[in-house]
């Protein structure tokens, strides 16, 4: 008894570790910086829990946001997964209900990092219910410093991700629980922990395509059994249900053809498991008739429905899937680079992982092979799918890891243990020195792992993004805070109810740093309201003004890195913009223009016109010609493009500059008002009058 | 129903030859020479286009029927270089998708004569290219009804590339003919599957009575060890960006199998991490078998020592690899 509490002790131990060592290297932008939040969604995540926790949770349900989107506004309670918000909302409700007065920012700011934590005791969790408890201790301290998870958790990264990692490995563990089990109460926890992914994250699909995945291949193995029947039927009928409360989900799952192999799944169940109990009751002539006249039965509904046009869902999932297979090049796919970049040592050691899963198979380790499958095909196709590879790489590295440990690390204690496969138990045959050495290697290796995992989140996923730091010869760091310099003279400066435009890039920032209203923002739902902006730069100026005024802009805003060489400004992005534009209005943008002749994008003198006089090159270069930046470039020299730009003296017509911060990094214009029509000359009119008219009208006698 | 239809033709019989009589008897010779020389050449690029979607022309047949004046209809034309001593493999993928182009056009439903699509091989109509002083293959050009070619006339093939696609926009803006581009479906995939499940079908047939193949738990892993290790090594990335198989520097000859920058890779490369990746999961594999397996202590000794060495020679290989390629990446493991 006093073993196996020690062992508990330990285990918590590690775990509180795993906690705190996931917990504080995520906090190197807050170390670096303050505590902000990064990026361009998280400030739309942050400005919606904000507006839930000063209004209640109904008023976010109906709020409507007639900040984004002008002139159509945007109904953020059914447009969202509320699960970040509800999360973060509630934490602050019950700090501040204990007297602990946080602000919601730091809530949002330190969820993910803490959620992480909880990330690592559910990957222990399921990793222990798949190999032992080693494993799992290993897992989740894999999963706890492992780079592909920290890309998108962060201190400051307050985004439905954070949160979802953690909603998906703990309803695996409570699946895999299920169905070992065969119990209603893990089955129902499983839901629950279903919905609350449901709740926060579109990637609820991965769960609901993986877990009927696994039903088949089980049915497939002849693994049925009355737990897997109760798991998946309870699982199917509860999670629907539930999934249908979220109002942005509403009723995709019984409509789209992503749901539909779930459902399909269900009735083969219901089919398989009533041919069981026929077989059982039947005698085997009049089972194999039953099942004939069962089959061609089937047979005849599917060739009624396929002579049908409307095709039942299930034949139209498999039809509207093919051109979404054909068309996954338009995602960015992986290369081995970014695997090894993020997982490390983990990616060549998890195949191992699958092999020893494979070799001991059960219902459990079917359902982590199929996971690993599954998740790394779809890394394979899309960079940001690393995501949902990542936990299940812990998990089969650790089970490798773990399974040489096992073996090489050999305690005297296990050894009497009587769990031995072998009669020869190996460790005692094998040298210490090799058991020395390949504990020493694996050691070493995981010690790599870790100096890599810190460095990688050091350098690579600790940038807010919001605030940019360079460094000088010496080590020195500069702040460069003109984004927010920018927001807040915006806040400060204009109308409460001026309308910003800019880039869709810069939406939510503006709606949440200046709280100001703006055309196009980062949710891009709206295709031709973004192309309409993007023709409004691409335009020359007065074509721009035609549609910034039909649009009731007040303020435009951009991005220009031209003076301290930041790449990710708006004439790198400028070419999106055009083709967007020409995508809606091909008959007045063209690609084509914007190049040279020898079709290359240049912004000097050789640069093609229709470029040097557009409204985002006006305003980029707007009296940047005058300014000289150091003695070895002559003035207007682009530090981002390494060129002198070919357009100097730029007059504004329907602009005005109205605020440009410290480091060029963002400039304001306001765009005039119509000015009063037909503008005369000071002179006096001059009516040519034949003669000079004088009235006739007599006036009454009383004035006389 | 027959009746109708006979005498429907019977009408439009008459609108013919009354055409033609009218045609005849037009009032001012050089006019009606004109016209005979423009029916005649729009009826000799219909027979061919007829024929084939693209009209091969030569340096007499260009100026014939490009060069010399009455015309009323536009042609485009592909100026390349085809033949196999030329070694113009762009002009060969251009061919293809301009062959879709015309192809669609040939047997759309809007198919008229105000539009044909031609070709000159450089090795058939070298004085077309001296005539119009050209001196790069593949160039569309389009010859419009009326006028000479202007600049935009000219497709511009470095910036918006060859995809057919792009090839109907251009001529919808220079010509006003809109062609919906049709591809030919592929059959090569589904036909390929096809003959695979039959293989696997006729396999699991022959050995039907020993299927136990079915439940060899080596196998499945095997595979699923193979597919991992495929998409881990960015062999999707691959397929769908096509990179070289390695780089030859022109100067100096040299081959080299791994790309420089970090975002992109080549085939070689990959196969290369492929092996790697595969090798330190054998080496992890040998060294658990080696503990586990009921071997004599000698063999196990030995698989011990060859787990070991794989594990830290492949690691620290590919390790270095990613340290050339990541730029300021820090640290290395017994490789520099």
């Amino acid at each position: 008894a006093s073993v196996s509490g020690f062992l508990s002790l330990l285990s918590f131990t590690i775990l509180f570790l795993a906690w705190l060592a996931g917990f504080s290297s995520r906090l190197f932008a807050v170390i670096r910086f303050e505590s902000i939040i990064h990026e361009f969604d998280p400030w739309f995540n942050y400005r919606s829990t904000h507006h839930l926790s000063t209004n209640g949770f109904y008023e976010f349900l109906n709020w409507f946001d007639e900040r984004a989107w002008y002139p159509l506004g945007r109904i953020v309670g059914g447009t969202v997964y509320p699960g970040l918000m509800v999360t973060a909302g509630l934490i602050h409700y019950i700090l501040n209900l204990l007297h602990v007065t946080v602000h919601i920012r730091d809530v949002c700011v330190f969820l993910a990092p803490v959620f992480s934590g909880l990330t690592a005791v559910s990957t222990f969790l399921l990793t222990r219910e798949l190999w032992n408890q080693g494993a799992g201790l290993l897992a989740a301290c894999f999963i706890a410093i492992v780079p592909g998870y920290i890309s998108r958790s962060v201190a400051g990264s307050f985004d439905n991700e954070g949160i979802a990692i953690f909603a998906l490995q703990f309803t695996y563990y409570l699946w895999v629980k299920s169905v070992k089990t065969g119990s209603v109460f893990w089955t129902i926890g499983c839901c629950l922990s279903y919905f609350y992914m449901v709740s926060a994250w579109g990637g609820y699909v991965f769960i609901i395509n993986l877990i009927p995945l696994h039903v088949f291949v089980l049915l497939l193995m002849q693994r049925f059994s009355r737990r897997l029947y109760i798991a998946y039927s309870t699982f199917y009928i509860v999670g629907l249900v539930l999934s249908m409360q979220i109002p942005f989900v509403g009723f995709q799952p019984i409509r789209t053809s992503e749901h539909m192999a779930a459902a399909g799944v269900f009735a083969l169940l219901q089919a398989y498991a009533f041919l069981q109990y026929l077989k059982d009751r039947l005698t085997r002539q009049e089972f194999q008739t039953l099942f004939f006249l069962g089959v061609s039965l089937a047979a005849g509904v599917v060739f009624l429905t396929l002579t049908k046009p409307s095709l039942p869902p299930l034949l139209r999932y498999a039809k509207i899937h093919i051109p979404i297979i054909a068309s996954v090049s338009e995602h960015q796919p992986t290369t081995w680079v970014s695997f090894f970049f993020d997982l490390h040592i983990l990616v060549c050691t998890f195949p191992a992982g699958l092999w020893f899963c494979i070799k001991n198979i059960n219902d459990e380790r079917v359902f982590v092979a199929l996971y690993a499958i599954s998740a790394v095909y779809f890394a394979g196709v899309m960079v940001r799918l690393m995501l949902t590879l990542t936990p299940v790489v812990c998990m089969l590295s650790a089970i490798a890891f773990s399974s040489v440990f096992e073996h090489y690390l050999g305690d005297d204690m296990k050894r009497e243990n009587p769990i031995k496969q072998h009669p020869f138990y190996p460790v005692k045959n094998s040298s210490v020195y090799s058991k020395l050495i390949v504990t020493m290697l694996m050691l070493m290796l995981l010690m790599m792992f870790a100096v890599h995992c810190t460095w990688v989140t050091s350098n690579a996923y600790s940038s807010p993004s919001v605030v940019l730091a360079s460094y000088n010869h010496d080590g020195s760091r500069n702040i460069l805070d003109d984004f927010r310099e920018a927001y807040y003279w915006l806040r400060q400066n204009t109308d409460e109810h001026a309308r910003v435009m800019s880039w869709w890039d810069y939406g939510y920032q503006i709606a949440g740093m200046a709280n100001r209203t703006t055309l196009v923002d980062n949710n891009t739902w709206n295709n031709s309201h973004i192309a309409l902006v993007g023709k409004a730069m691409s335009s020359n100026e007065s074509a721009a003004y035609e549609i910034m005024k039909s649009l009731d802009v007040d303020y435009v805003l951009i991005i220009f890195g031209g003076v301290i060489g930041y790449s990710g400004d708006d004439i790198n992005k400028f070419l999106w913009m055009v083709r967007i534009a020409e995508g809606e209005h091909p008959k007045d943008i063209r690609e084509s223009d914007y190049f040279t002749p020898q079709g290359e994008f240049r912004v000097d003198k050789a640069g093609s016109p229709t470029l040097l006089n557009c409204l985002m090159y006006k305003m980029s270069y707007y009296r940047f010609g005058e300014m000289q930046l150091d003695f070895r470039t002559p003035p207007g020299f682009d530090r981002t493009r390494n060129a002198e730009i070919g357009n100097k003296d730029i007059r504004l017509k329907h602009l005005e500059e109205a605020f440009t911060s410290e480091h060029w990094l963002v400039r304001i214009y306001r765009v005039k008002k119509q000015e009063n029509r037909q503008a005369l000359d000071h002179k006096l009119r001059n009516i040519a009058a034949k003669q000079k008219y004088t009235s006739k009208k007599v006036l009454p006698s009383r004035f006389h | 129903v027959d009746a109708v239809a006979a005498s429907e033709m019977f009408y439009k019989l008459l609108i013919v030859v009354f055409l033609a009589v009218s045609l005849q008897g037009a009032p001012a010779d050089g006019q009606k020479k004109k016209e005979t020389l423009l029916s005649e050449k729009v009826s000799q690029m219909m027979e061919w286009t007829s024929k084939r979607a693209v009209i091969r022309l030569n340096g007499e047949k260009f100026r014939r029927l490009i060069r010399a004046p009455p015309r009323n209809y536009s042609v485009i034309i592909m100026f390349t270089a085809l033949q196999p001593q030329r070694q113009c493999g762009v002009c060969k993928q251009a061919d293809e998708e301009y062959q879709i182009l015309a192809n669609s056009w040939r047997y759309s439903n809007a198919f008229t004569n105000r539009i044909f699509f031609a070709m000159v091989d450089f090795d058939e109509g070298s004085d077309v290219f001296q005539m119009l002083n050209m001196n790069s293959a593949p160039t569309f050009i389009n010859f419009p009804a009326k006028g000479k070619p202007k600049r935009a006339d000219t497709y511009e093939l470095q910036v918006r590339g060859f995809a057919a696609e792009q090839l109907a926009r251009w001529v919808a803006d220079r010509t006003d003919v809109h062609i919906r581009v049709i591809r030919p479906p592929n059959y090569a995939g589904p036909l390929m599957l096809g003959l695979l499940l039959a293989f696997i079908g006729s396999l699991a047939y022959v050995r039907r009575n020993n299927l136990e193949f079915l439940f060899n738990k080596n196998v499945w892993a095997f595979s699923a060890l193979c597919f991992v290790l495929i998409m881990t090594s960015g062999q999707m990335w691959n397929h769908i960006r096509g990179p070289p198989y390695a780089h030859k520097n022109p100067n100096t000859g040299q081959v080299s199998y791994i790309h420089g920058s970090s975002q992109a890779q080549f085939v070689a490369e990959t196969h290369i991490v492929l092996l790697f990746n595969a090798a330190v999961t054998l080496g992890i594999v040998l060294l658990h078998e080696a503990a586990t397996s009921d071997l004599d202590v000698g063999k196990r000794k030995i698989m011990c020592v060859a787990g070991i060495g794989l594990v830290v020679l492949f690691f620290s290989w590919l390790l270095s690899i990613f340290r050339a390629k990541y730029h300021g990446y820090p640290y290395s493991f017994l490789l520099g």
